[in-house]
């Protein structure tokens, strides 16, 4: 039941990211064909800060982070737990996982808030 | 000697070890997506990390961040963020289909096992084909527009 629960939510997050990851490479990396801006443009420090101050896009980069961090790592898990190793290892992979999600998580939050402040 | 006295073989999980995940055998077309949709999510993974860590340069200030996009804007950094595009489009994709499989979808109605066999991934192969051909047209036009 645990391990449907985490399947469901890494299967919620992938509709989530098609979107929120579709849109981030449409403004970051495509934005001459979807907004008639330069990438160099798009990329400016003043263009960041003023993205970032929106809440909009506060909610959806902390969002998009969340979303992006739980189904790499949880992928990565899916992959790591198959190797053909001990049965204790498996709870040290999770652990592990789950603290490198969590740092990261802390980490762009921090930056996203710092950004929105300024 | 009885049947029972004999001690059951424990499972072997992922016998085959690393050339379970590389050799397809007589596992088809999806087998090969199934390698390429583990290779594509690692890299994706890794990129996110480092991502990360790259995006909060901007705490550094303006300097720091106008010199990185300066690096991002070489030509290096343009092909590498093109093959992170195919990555993308290519794990998205291939996961829309696994997750309609997943689901049930188009795998049809469930048949009784008779000889010969039907084959859900037979059954969902042209939504397979017609996501693969999507991908495929959306990483040359991503190409197309990123370098002319």
């Amino acid at each position: 039941m645990r391990e449907t629960r985490l399947w469901l939510l890494s299967l919620a997050c992938t509709t989530l990211l098609l979107f929120l990851l579709g849109a981030h490479f449409a403004l970051m990396h495509y934005s001459p064909v979807f907004y008639g801006q330069t990438v160099e443009e798009t990329r400016t420090f003043a263009a960041l800060l003023e993205r970032g101050r929106q809440t909009a896009f506060l909610v959806i980069y902390l969002l998009f982070l969340a979303a992006a961090l739980y189904h790499g790592l949880y992928g990565l898990r899916g992959i790591l737990l198959e190797l053909p190793l001990a049965r204790s290892y498996g709870r040290w992979v999770s652990g592990a996982l789950v603290v490198v999600g969590l740092a990261f998580f802390a980490y762009g939050t921090y930056v996203t808030w710092w950004t929105f402040t300024q | 000697m009885s049947m029972t006295s004999q001690k059951p073989i424990p499972p072997r999980p992922n016998a085959l070890g690393l050339k379970g995940w590389v050799y397809a055998g007589r596992y088809s077309f999806e087998r090969y997506l199934y390698l390429l949709h583990r290779l594509t999510g690692v890299g994706l993974i890794v990129y996110l990390l480092l991502h990360i860590i790259e995006t909060g340069q901007r705490l550094a200030g303006e300097g720091a961040w106008t010199a990185l996009m300066a690096l991002f804007a070489t030509p290096l950094f343009k092909f590498m963020e093109y093959v992170l595009f195919a990555a993308f489009v290519f794990h998205a994709l291939n996961g829309v289909r696994l997750k309609l499989t997943e689901l049930g979808f188009f795998l049809g109605r469930p048949a009784q096992p008779v000889y010969p066999y039907p084959s859900s991934v037979k059954r969902h192969r042209p939504l397979t084909y017609v996501l693969m051909i999507l991908a495929a047209l959306t990483i040359v036009l991503g190409g197309s527009s990123l370098f002319f």
